[in-house]
C-alpha cells in the first residue's frame, strides 16, 4: 500500500499542497480530481521523488520511497506524466528500451511481448519515431512505456487530456484492464465523471486541500462535486 | 597544388575543405551532444580540446607513442576531462536549477581556466607535434591529398560509425537520446541523469579530445588552439541546433566555404564573411540544414 501523509509541498515560498494525506490499498484504482492549478501533477511528482516536500512523507508497504526519481521507479512505483511525454525522436520500441531500462532483459523482451500484444498498433509502428504517432497512440505508448518496468504502481497524469471521446472510453477501459493484472492505480484526472466511474475511492483536491473523499460512486453523487465538477461535463456528455 | 585547371582546383579545394570539415565536425558533434541534453552552448569544450591536444603532445614527445596511441590517449584524456569538468562545475549548477546563463557564463570560465592551466605548465610559445606520419601526399589526377587530411578524414569516420551505433544500439546510448527529448521523463524511466549527464560530456569529451590532437599535428600548439570550437558551435548553428547529424553537416560545409575563401581573400577577411554568410543563411533558414527548430532553446 502506498500512503501519502501529512504532505506539504511549495515552489519556493508559495505552497502549492497543504497537508496532503491520503492512502492507496494495493490492487485498487484511487482517482484524485481537481481543476487546472490544483495541485495534481504536483502531488504525483512529490510522490514520484521529482519534487523534495517540505515536510510530511510517502511511503510504500511502510517504508519510506527514497528522495530520488530514479530509485522509486526501482521501488516499484512508475508514472505516466501528464502530456504523455513520448521519447519523440526515438522510435516506439526505443520507447519501450527506455521504459525496461531497470529491467532484466529477460524480463524486458517478455514484457515487450506482452505490451505489443496488448497494443497491436504499437507493434505495427515498432520502428516509427514516436513523435509520428496520433495523441491517442502516444498516450498508448506512454502507458505501455510504463507498464515496461514491471510496476506495483502506476500513477497516470491527465491520460485524457486532449483525446477524442472515443479514445478517452479506451483509455478507461485499459486502466481498468491493468488494474485487473494487479498493478494499483493512482488516477489523477479533471474528467470527474470517467475518473469517479472507474476509482474504488476517490479525493477531491482544491487549490491544494483535500476538500472531500469517499468512493467513486459517493462522490458522483455528492451535490458539492456534482455542481463544481460534472455540471459542465453532464452538459458536455 | 598544382592544379592547372579550374576542375582540379575546385576539386582540390573540396577535399581540403572536406578534410578540414571532417575536424570541424568532429568538435561540432561533440558540442551537439551536450547542447542537446542541457540546452547550453558548452564553450568549455574548447578547454578540453586543448588540454587533450597538449596531452597527445606530450605521450608522442615523451613516451614516443606511434600515431595510434597517441590518438587514443588525447580521445580519452578529453573524455577525463570534460567528465571532470562537468562533476565540478556543471553539477552544482543543474542541482540548483540554474537559468541556462549560468551554463553558458560557466562554460566560457571553464574554457578560459583551461586554457590558463596551459599557459601555467606551457607558457605562451608555441610547439609542433613530433613527426607521426609521413609529410608526403598523394596525387591523382592532378589533386594531391596529404597523409594527414586522409587521417583527419578516416578518425572521422570511424568516430561518428562508432558513435552512431553506440547512439543506437547501447542502452546508455539510447538514454542519451531520450535525455535530448526531455531529461525529466527520462528520470522518471528510472534513469540516474546525473550519470546520463556525466555519460554524455565523457562522449562529448572524447570527440573533443580526438579533434584536438588532429588540431594539434594539424597546426602548431598553443594555450588558445581549443578556440577553435568556435567552429564547431558555427556548425552547429547551421546544421540546426539540436540535431547530430545537421552539426556534422554544418561542419563539412563551414570546412569547404572556408577553404575557397581563403584562396580567394586570404585568410584575414574569411572569418568575418564566413559570420556574415551564417547570419544570412540564418535569416533564410533559421530551422539550419536540419530543420529542427531551436526556438525554444537558449
Ligand atoms: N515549477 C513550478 N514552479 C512554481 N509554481 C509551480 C510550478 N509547478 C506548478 N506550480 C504551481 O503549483 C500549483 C499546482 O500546479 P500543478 O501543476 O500541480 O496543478 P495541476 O492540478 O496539475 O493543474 P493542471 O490540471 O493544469 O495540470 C499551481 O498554482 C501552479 O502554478
Ligand atoms: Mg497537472
Amino acid at each position: 500500500m502506498l500512503a501519502v501523509k501529512d504532505l506539504h509541498v511549495a515552489y519556493g515560498r508559495i505552497e502549492a499542497l497543504h497537508d496532503i494525506s491520503l492512502s492507496v490499498p494495493g490492487g485498487k484504482i484511487i482517482s484524485v480530481i481537481g481543476s487546472n492549478g490544483a495541485g495534481k501533477t504536483t502531488l504525483l511528482n512529490t510522490i514520484s521523488g521529482l519534487i523534495r516536500p517540505r515536510s510530511g512523507q510517502v511511503t510504500l508497504d511502510g517504508r519510506p520511497l527514497p528522495a530520488a526519481a530514479h530509485l522509486t521507479v526501482a521501488a516499484g512505483i512508475v508514472q505516466v506524466p501528464e502530456g504523455r511525454k513520448v521519447f519523440s525522436s526515438l522510435t516506439v520500441d526505443e520507447n519501450l528500451t527506455m521504459g525496461a531500462y531497470l529491467s532484466r532483459r529477460a524480463d524486458a523482451a517478455r514484457t515487450r511481448q506482452e505490451v505489443y500484444a496488448m497494443f497491436p498498433i504499437l507493434k505495427q509502428r515498432a520502428g516509427q519515431a514516436a513523435g509520428t504517432l496520433s495523441g491517442g497512440e502516444q498516450q498508448m505508448l506512454a502507458i505501455g512505456r510504463g507498464l515496461m518496468s514491471l510496476p506495483k504502481v502506476m500513477l497516470l497524469d491527465e491520460p485524457s487530456l486532449g483525446l477524442a471521446p472515443k479514445i478517452v472510453k479506451q483509455v478507461f477501459e485499459l486502466i481498468q484492464e491493468i488494474n485487473r493484472r494487479g498493478v494499483t492505480i493512482v488516477l489523477v484526472e479533471q474528467n470527474a465523471r470517467k475518473a469517479l466511474a472507474v476509482a474504488d475511492h476517490a479525493y477531491v483536491l482544491e487549490n491544494g486541500h483535500i476538500v472531500l473523499e469517499g468512493t467513486g460512486a459517493e462522490l458522483a453523487s455528492n451535490p458539492r462535486v456534482e455542481a463544481a465538477y460534472l455540471g459542465v461535463q453532464a452538459a458536455e456528455a | 597544388m598544382e592544379g592547372t585547371s579550374t576542375f582540379s582546383f575546385v576539386v582540390q579545394q573540396m577535399v581540403n575543405g572536406i578534410s578540414l570539415g571532417a575536424v570541424y565536425a568532429l568538435i561540432a558533434v561533440g558540442f551537439a551532444l551536450v547542447f542537446n541534453v542541457l540546452k547550453f552552448s558548452n564553450f568549455s569544450h574548447g578547454g578540453v580540446i586543448g588540454i587533450s591536444a597538449y596531452v597527445g603532445f606530450l605521450g608522442a614527445l615523451h613516451l614516443h607513442l606511434p600515431l595510434l596511441p597517441t590518438l587514443l590517449l588525447g580521445t580519452l584524456a578529453g573524455g577525463v576531462v570534460a567528465s571532470v569538468v562537468e562533476f565540478l562545475a556543471f553539477r552544482s549548477i543543474r542541482k540548483k536549477r540554474g537559468q541556462l546563463v549560468y551554463f553558458f557564463v560557466t562554460s566560457v570560465t571553464m574554457l578560459m581556466l583551461l586554457e590558463q592551466v596551459l599557459v601555467i605548465f606551457f607558457g605562451a610559445s608555441f610547439f609542433t607535434y613530433p613527426q607521426l606520419i609521413r609529410t608526403t601526399s598523394f596525387t591523382v589526377g592532378g589533386v594531391s591529398i596529404s597523409i594527414l587530411y586522409i587521417l583527419m578524414m578516416v578518425c572521422a569516420a570511424v568516430a561518428f560509425a562508432v558513435l552512431a551505433w553506440a547512439l543506437r544500439y547501447t542502452k546508455v546510448g539510447i538514454a542519451i537520446r531520450a535525455a535530448s527529448n526531455d531529461l525529466t521523463t527520462t528520470n522518471l524511466m528510472g534513469v540516474n541523469v546525473d550519470f546520463i549527464v556525466l555519460a554524455t560530456f565523457f562522449v562529448s569529451g572524447l570527440l573533443a579530445g580526438l579533434s584536438g590532437v588532429l588540431l594539434g599535428m594539424a597546426y602548431t600548439l598553443y594555450p588558445q588552439i581549443g578556440q577553435l570550437v568556435v567552429k564547431g558551435f558555427i556548425a552547429s548553428v547551421l546544421g540546426g541546433l539540436g540535431s547530430l547529424t545537421g552539426a556534422a553537416m554544418g561542419a563539412l560545409a563551414l570546412g569547404i566555404v572556408e577553404v575557397f575563401l581563403i584562396t580567394v581573400m586570404g585568410a584575414g577577411l574569411s572569418p568575418a564573411v564566413i559570420f556574415v554568410l551564417m547570419v544570412v543563411f540564418l535569416l533564410v533558414r533559421p530551422q539550419g540544414f536540419a530543420g529542427v527548430s531551436f526556438k525554444e532553446k537558449a
